[in-house]
């Protein structure tokens, strides 16, 4: 273990959706990477083993502690497998992060049932599935930390119809706030984190795709017009709030939101 | 990042009345082992004294001195004194405040009038005096200690209070888009119960002096069964403060251990 005096150290944690689109700073890369600085055993999960390629050299070249794995985290079963492998691999879980997630465009007239029940399986129903199974582990022993990574699409209109997002996120903020109450007494606070419109890996590979016809450099001004502060975050502050939270210095804080968008949702024209 | 070497931060409230750690001296004392220097002020001077002492002891470097926060000529001077030590001020933590009991029919005006003078009206103030010197030098970071309060009937009338620290929390949301392109940031903490040295004059003034009873109400009304401590807001301003948080403003984290997020 390369950093015992991190703000994580010792602590398993779990971290969804850990890959990236492309190069660059997406939130799960971030918050594995950054987790893996501050001393945590990272158990990191996405769909393809390929996608978190960058991520697994960066945690090695900071000389942190990761264990790549494969899973469908829509899929129960693939789940309980993945928790029965981290126990095995790890002892424990400490800290949960859902982070696996992702907006399909349309409002309600143009967005299809197949995709409107795609969007709250891959947005809200992961997070449930994924504390389904962990947090019994986190009961056991009386201690654990989950973060949830939501959006501002989850409380404003944000400038494009994804009426299933919106509504997902939306959904994974509640369920953070009543499991957190549920549980508080049983020593597992659960929040929330809402990124606004950082310049993720995303924005080029899907986004200006569908908001934009491809051109990225069109919808990142777009984004930023809207973004009281002069410059775009990008996955490091995502992970940099998911930290703070994770940690044990935030052990009063649970069932609550944290909205990480440069004064975006703050302001509306 | 979480660190804070080399940055100065301004605490208002910054000394505890008695015994323990109130939050004005866990923030001052949080920021200072994170390597801020920390100008501080207090109506009262014993109290400044005792959190100065600490964070030299540690071998920090802390400045106090009297300052009635709701008074404009004192935070100037105060603001003068700070930039006149230090030569800027990086962190502003608005910490003044108070609780007064009442509802608009038994609260005084005069009552009415003092809750938002300390409860917002200073934190109005330190931003007036210290904003353009975190513009000029090209940021910083404002947090105002708010309240649960802000959000939701806690338990026992305090409308004077409650209205105040929501206008506060709004004072930093609106400032926070005001002074984004200008890479101020601001910020609130909103503390649920904390049992602080705080609570056992709460308990004269809500509870008639029922200390122990007041307690185990407290702590029962806390979805975590317990309050919560001075260090967990201290631990949020350190966060807002860092640079890890720098693209966070207009925002406020509740410190509740769970209690606004239940009708129960």
């Amino acid at each position: 273990m390369g950093h015992p005096a991190g703000r994580l150290a010792g602590k398993v944690a779990i971290v969804t959706g850990a890959g990236c689109v492309g190069p660059g700073w997406g939130n799960g890369r971030a918050i594995a990477v950054r987790f893996a600085q501050e001393g945590a055993q990272v158990f990191a999960v996405d769909k393809e083993l390929a996608a978190m390629d960058e991520t697994l050299a960066l945690i090695k070249q900071a000389g942190g502690e990761v264990t790549p794995y494969a899973c469908d985290v829509t899929d129960s079963a693939a789940i309980q497998k993945l928790v029965e492998v981290c126990l095995t691999r790890y002892g424990t879980v400490d800290i949960l992060v859902n982070n696996v997630g992702g907006p399909s465009r349309g409002g309600p007239i143009e967005l299809s049932e197949e995709n409107w029940d795609k969007q709250i399986d891959i947005n809200l129903k992961t997070v449930f599935l994924m504390c389904k199974y962990v947090m019994p582990v986190m009961e056991a022993k009386g201690a654990g930390s989950i973060v949830n990574i939501s959006s501002t699409s989850g409380i404003r209109f944000t400038g494009a119809p994804q009426v299933g997002y919106a509504a997902a996120k939306a959904g994974v903020i509640q369920f953070g706030r009543v499991v957190g109450v549920e549980y508080a007494k049983k020593g597992i606070r659960i929040n929330t984190v809402l990124p606004g419109q950082l310049h993720t890996p995303l924005v080029e590979a899907t986004l200006a795709g569908a908001q934009s016809a491809g051109d990225s450099e069109r919808l990142l001004k777009i984004r930023q017009a809207r973004i009281p502060m002069p410059f775009m975050g990008d996955g490091r502050d995502t992970a940099n709030a998911v930290l703070f939270l994770a940690s044990d210095e935030a052990r009063f804080i649970t069932g609550t939101e944290l909205i990480v968008d440069g004064g975006m949702s703050a302001k509306c024209d | 990042m979480f660190r804070l070497d080399g940055k100065i931060a301004l605490v208002t409230g910054c000394g505890t009345l008695g015994e323990g750690w109130g939050n004005g001296k866990a923030i001052a004392v949080a920021l200072a082992r994170q390597g801020a220097s920390v100008f501080g002020s207090d109506l009262n001077l014993e109290a400044a004294l005792e959190t100065q002492r600490i964070i030299t002891e540690e071998g920090g470097s802390c400045h106090v001195m009297v300052a009635d926060a709701t008074q404009a000529e004192d935070v100037k001077k105060l603001v003068d004194a700070c930039i006149a030590q230090y030569g800027r001020i990086d962190i502003l933590v608005n910490n003044v405040g108070r609780s007064e009991p009442g509802d608009p029919v038994s609260m005084s005006e005069e009552t009415w009038d003092d809750q938002m003078d300390v409860n917002v009206k200073g934190a109005f103030l330190a931003c007036k005096y210290v904003l353009p010197t975190m513009a000029a030098q090209g940021g910083g970071s404002v947090i105002s200690i708010s309240s649960v309060a802000a959000h939701r009937y806690i338990g026992k009338p305090q409308v004077g209070y409650a209205a105040g620290k929501a206008a506060l929390e709004q004072l930093m949301k609106t400032t926070g888009v005001i002074y984004a392109d200008r890479g101020v940031r601001l910020n609130s903490v909103a503390p649920g119960l904390m049992f602080t040295p705080l609570v056992k004059r709460l308990a004269d003034k809500y509870a008639k002096g029922d200390f122990e009873g007041f307690v185990a109400h407290r702590h029962k009304q806390v979805p975590a069964g317990y309050m919560g401590e001075s260090w967990d807001v201290a631990h949020a301003v350190v966060f807002l403060a860092s640079d890890e948080a720098r693209y966070i403003t207009g925002q406020t984290i509740v410190v509740d251990g769970g209690i606004i997020s239940a009708t129960r």
